[in-house]
């Protein structure tokens, strides 16, 4: 317990001084310099909260659109990156094939290319999900191909010793130890999905923070309290996915370093 | 002339890097019985792990050949016969002590309940039943080392190809792990290649001694240790323990 309240009261104190900070220069442009639009540029964050709260249930509503088709993306592209990895590890050749086309892949800008999918699959959902999918699976694939190829040539020659197959040697030693590098590569693509779920929606759908972020936008000054709500709704969705994939990340692979308790046995 | 055991027939090997060679092993030649417990003793870097390896099929001779009772060591290895404990643990972070052990056997595709059932009795063996949920990393390097020595038995090997097992561990251990090893050794009436760089440990566990000696490594000596068996501790304090020690320490000096 103690050791929690240690760890956390830094990062409140931090918080708390950065919120202080962000109110006072609020009150500076807007009271003392009187800039023009000055709400627009830094809001109070009282006016944010309440208006965070007094439409909370829209923004849950459409937060969670928007996080299905993030969460979506991100577990196509996850599988995908994986996919990537795995078919990339298998040999040299492999790889020097592969691989051109992956980096190639990141060099379309996303701007362009989501009207285009938009334009084959004509559904929003799915342009989010391949769009988000799009964006993940190039951490995932790079952080797990290095993960398998970190492994030690000891555990190698053990598996080799014992005459084991190329399945066995995957599935026993190069994947599990792949694992944290994938974990790696997740907790990057965990937020770049969210925003690549946004970043479609505000190109044009129904349902998703996008949308409301963008109608707020052209609404202009009068609107700016619900556009900074759905700045702020949009982090915590980021923050969201990436405290899930952490949370995964624990479970599945207790015995890495990072989780390891201090202070010896038991 | 040696059907059934270990035939190192002028081996060489040197390692190759960009700039420089290094001869590791200098034209060794010996043959080790069918159930024979041998080491190979010599001071750090006379190629004793180099040597061990190519048995081992991890490592091609540049020059000679190995033969494991008439088959390559490829074929060896291809068909299991080797257990072999590194001179580090190389343990699997994300298996438990248990899982570490019933590797082996997975790969041998050995039903669950065997497995288990094996695998306790040889935490018991090595001492660590208390320790069979936790991580390797939980253990000190002396008990993981104990663990490597327990997964190495699991197959139950032909050929047990030891590389320093119990160098990481105080003397007492190591004292009481050396009967454990002739106990199971009796039992399971496989071939040890035991690699040592203790004299003492040498002479106390084996029917015969390779004398290494360094750059390059080649073989200086063979040591015939006449001891009885079963051997016992009190042979250690025994007139002829201590001149079997003294002969191969002239050995070393000799070469
Ligand atoms: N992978 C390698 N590349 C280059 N040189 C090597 C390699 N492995 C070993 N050597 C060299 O070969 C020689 C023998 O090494 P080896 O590991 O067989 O010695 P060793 O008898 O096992 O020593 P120790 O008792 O310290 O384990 C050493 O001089 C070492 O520098
Ligand atoms: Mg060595």
């Amino acid at each position: 317990m103690k050791r929690i309240k240690d760890r956390l009261l830094p990062s409140l104190a931090w918080l708390f001084s950065l919120l202080v900070i962000w109110q006072l220069v609020s009150w500076y442009l807007l009271e003392v310099k009187e800039t023009t639009l000055a709400q627009s540029k830094v809001p109070y964050i009282h006016e944010v909260v309440h208006t965070l709260f007094t439409y909370g249930l829209t923004l849950l509503q459409e937060g969670w659109s928007t996080f299905i088709n993030a969460g979506a993306g991100l577990l196509l592209g996850t599988a995908v990156g994986a996919i990537l990895a795995i078919l990339m590890s298998l040999s040299t050749w492999a790889e020097k094939t592969v691989f051109p086309y992956v980096i190639l892949s990141q060099m379309i800008p996303v701007l362009g290319l989501a009207p285009i999918i938009y334009g084959i699959v004509h559904d929003e959902n799915w342009s989010r999900v391949i769009i988000a999918a799009y964006i993940t699976f190039f951490p995932v694939s790079l952080n797990m191909l290095k993960g398998i190829r970190s492994v030690s040539p000891g555990s190698l020659e053990l598996m080799h010793s014992y005459a084991a197959n190329r399945w066995s040697i995957y599935w026993k030693l190069l994947l599990p130890n792949g694992l944290p590098g994938l974990f790696n590569g997740l907790k990057i693509a965990a937020p770049l999905a969210v925003t690549a779920a946004i970043l479609v929606e505000m190109m044009g759908a129904r349902h998703g923070i996008g949308v409301i972020m963008l109608r707020n936008l052209y609404y202009g000054p009068s609107n700016t309290y619900m556009f900074w709500s759905t700045v702020v709704a949009s982090a915590l969705l980021g923050i969201a996915n990436y405290l899930l994939v952490q949370l995964i990340e624990r479970i599945v692979t207790p015995w890495q370093p990072a989780f390891r308790t201090k202070g010896g046995d038991n | 002339m040696n059907p059934a055991g270990i035939e190192v027939k002028n081996v060489s090997m040197s390692y190759q890097s960009e700039s420089s060679e290094v001869l590791a092993v200098k034209e060794v030649s010996l043959s080790i019985g069918k159930g024979e417990f041998v080491s190979l003793l010599g001071p750090s870097g006379c190629g004793k792990t180099t040597l061990l390896r190519m048995m081992a099929d991890l490592l091609t001779p540049t020059n000679g050949s190995i033969e494991i009772a008439g088959q390559s060591t490829r074929q060896a290895r291809l068909s299991q016969k080797y257990g072999i404990v590194f001179q580090n643990p190389t343990l699997y972070d994300w298996r438990k002590v248990k899982d570490n052990i019933t590797l082996p056997l997975e790969l041998k595709k050995v039903p669950k309940a065997e497995r288990e059932r094996k695998a306790l009795e040889l935490l018991e063996l090595v001492g660590l039943e208390k320790f069979k949920d936790k991580y390797p990393w939980q253990l000190s390097g002396g008990m993981q080392q104990r663990i490597a020595i327990a997964r190495a038995l699991a197959m139950e090997p032909e050929i047990l190809l030891m590389d320093e097992p119990f160098s990481a561990l105080d003397e007492f251990s190591r004292e009481r792990l050396n009967e454990e090893l002739l106990a199971i050794w009796k039992k399971t009436n496989s071939t040890v290649v035991f690699v040592t760089h203790s004299i003492s440990e040498s002479v106390f566990l084996s029917d015969r001694v390779f004398v290494l000696s360094p750059h390059p490594g080649r073989l200086s000596a063979v040591v015939d240790i006449t001891l009885p068996r079963p051997r016992t501790k009190e042979m250690r304090n025994s007139p002829e323990f201590y001149k079997l020690i003294t002969q191969i320490r002239d050995s070393f000096e000799g070469s």
